[in-house]
């Protein structure tokens, strides 16, 4: 416990990993518990994967056309998984197309084309191991602060349209004889999905980002029936997850993102017998 | 004629609902063929008529989730579309997530999101959703969440989310279908509460809540009839055993591959 400290206060790239794991964990807590509600966690993991594309092309355009000062991953990543986002929602919405066959094509293409783009990137070679299995460790200030800024997009979008975003999940016919416009905010609802999942993979990288963004909410809609306290809970497990997950696997020499998942399945598990036991 | 004769005889009533020859169809053939009928304020409509008859189409027709092919068609003056904030719409029961996070005020609250721009709810939204569910006597269970709730209790959220709207009409499709006997007798102690408050209008195939509720009823079998109630056993036969409605059957399943009801081998 005593390492971490020291490195907390020595390393600046523990710190980072400290903070971007504290501000994405309330962006995870609340959106999370939206994905587990409305059951989008498959759509979740489409983008998830989608995101490679996105960081494939940057890599690409940046290297190729010397935009390396701005061309980042982050912003391939984000526009990558807006735009999946974006198409799964009109699919589902408009066209007549089965959205499992989408998801399953989104999925897939979005890989695809980044290996692609990485088998045409010049210089050296690309590490894409960090992006499929993610490292916290390798934060850098950018990224907290890229961190910080979609996290608060994200959570003020939720907080102005709360009610509209529950009622549309709840029941979208309805909402629309509200004369709210349930097609937008099952947009918004995946847009926001869709930046939640591109900081995930930052952290947890884009095989175990799904993990991270339903496992907090799914235990904690074990213990509670209304939203707002699943949210409350989710966040609460959410930055228990990613700090401790950062300690232990400092101290430890372990892999960050694996040791987080089976730690929270493990508690996923736990939840079933508890509230067993409970009722 | 005959209808023409009612609407002339009730003209201090107000007519709420208007169509005339209004047609619909999904593909092809119609759903709807060429109803024509008014409802007048404050009456208690059933909507009858057999599955596939276009009963919960005529209600989409109304709330103007559907539009009409030809014809004519006013709510409240209004074209469907335009009066949906007049209306207070409860759906069939099964649609819904048992397991969503949501209490009975939430749901109710949902009556008032056209009030709602950002953020939180309005005191006055909360004491109107509040009223609306002592309306239905589910004020005691306002905090309750939604997955703690009986079948019928769950209903009464839903008319009470209905209400909250303050509705010119109530709307309702199917509201007892899937509900047990005891919890039905409490849904029609609540709805002749609300009789004669609002004008409401109920598809259903029980007949016992069209002879406790019904001023009159809509027949609708692809055309739309008019009856007083109460209902001839003639007329039940005619409307759920219309000659169309076989012939319409037969062809469907014969298409499908079923050739059991068919005369050939």
């Amino acid at each position: 416990m005593i390492e971490f400290f020291e490195a907390f206060r020595d390393v600046p790239l523990i710190r980072y990993a400290f903070y971007a794991g504290i501000v994405s964990s309330l962006t995870f807590g609340v959106v999370g518990s939206f994905v587990v509600t409305r059951r989008i966690g498959y759509i979740a993991a489409a983008i998830a994967h989608s995101i490679l594309g996105g960081i494939g092309a940057s890599f690409y355009l940046a290297r190729t056309y010397g935009w390396e000062s701005w061309c980042t991953p982050m912003l391939g990543a984000v526009i990558a998984a807006l735009l999946s986002a974006a198409v799964i929602g009109w699919v589902s919405l408009m066209a007549k197309e089965r959205e499992d066959t989408i998801i399953g094509a989104i999925w897939a293409f979005g890989m695809a084309v980044g290996l692609l783009f990485i088998h045409y990137t010049p210089g050296k070679a690309v590490n894409l191991e960090s992006f499929i299995f993610g490292n916290i460790l390798l934060t850098s200030k950018g990224d907290v602060i890229a961190t910080v800024i979609l996290g608060a997009i994200v959570l003020t979008l939720i907080a102005l349209f709360y009610h509209k975003l529950v009622a549309v999940c709840f029941d979208e016919e309805f909402a629309r004889l509200r004369g709210v416009s349930s097609k937008a905010y099952y947009l918004l609802l995946l847009g926001i999905t869709a930046i939640s999942m591109v900081l995930l993979v930052r952290l947890a990288g884009i095989i175990l980002s799904l993990a991270l963004i339903v496992l907090p909410a799914a235990t904690a809609s074990k213990f509670s029936r209304r939203l707002w306290v699943i949210m409350l809970i989710a966040v609460g497990l959410s930055i228990f997850y990613n700090v401790g997950g950062l300690v232990v696997s400092y101290q430890m020499e372990l892999p960050t993102g694996p040791l987080i998942v089976v730690v929270g399945s493990v508690f996923y598990g736990l939840s079933f017998l508890l509230t067993r036991r409970k009722s | 004629m005959y209808r023409y004769h009612l609407t002339l005889t009730t003209e201090k009533k107000n007519i709420v609902v208007e169509a005339r020859d209004l047609c619909f169809r999904y593909t092809t053939p119609l759903v709807l063929e060429k109803a024509t009928f008014t409802v007048e304020e404050g009456d208690s409509i059933c909507v009858i008529g057999p599955n596939g008859g276009g009963k919960s189409t005529l209600l989409k027709l109304l709330l103007g989730l559907l539009e009409p092919r030809s014809g004519s068609l006013k709510i409240l003056g209004k074209n469907p579309g335009d009066a949906a904030s007049d209306l207070g719409y409860v759906p069939q029961a099964m649609r819904f997530d048992p397991l969503f996070p949501i209490t009975a005020l939430d749901i109710a609250l949902m009556g008032r999101l056209d009030r709602l721009k950002v953020g939180r709810f309005s005191k006055k939204c909360r004491k109107i959703a509040l009223e609306a569910l002592a309306e239905v006597d589910m004020a005691d269970l306002a905090h309750r969440p939604f997955s703690d709730l009986s079948g019928g209790q769950r209903q009464r959220v839903m008319i009470a989310r209905a209400l909250a709207c303050e509705p010119e009409i109530l709307l309702l499709d199917e509201p007892t279908a899937s509900i047990d006997l005891s919890v039905e007798a409490q849904f029609i102690e609540t709805l002749k509460k609300l009789r004669g408050k609002m004008t409401i209008i109920l598809v259903t195939h029980d007949l016992d809540i069209v002879s406790e509720i019904a001023d009159s009823t809509l027949c609708v079998n692809h055309r739309v009839h008019r009856h007083e109630v109460p209902l001839s056993g003639e007329t039940i036969r005619e409307i759920y055993s219309g000659k169309r409605r076989i012939e319409h059957d037969r062809k469907t399943r014969h298409r499908q591959g079923d050739h059991t009801h068919c005369d050939h081998d």
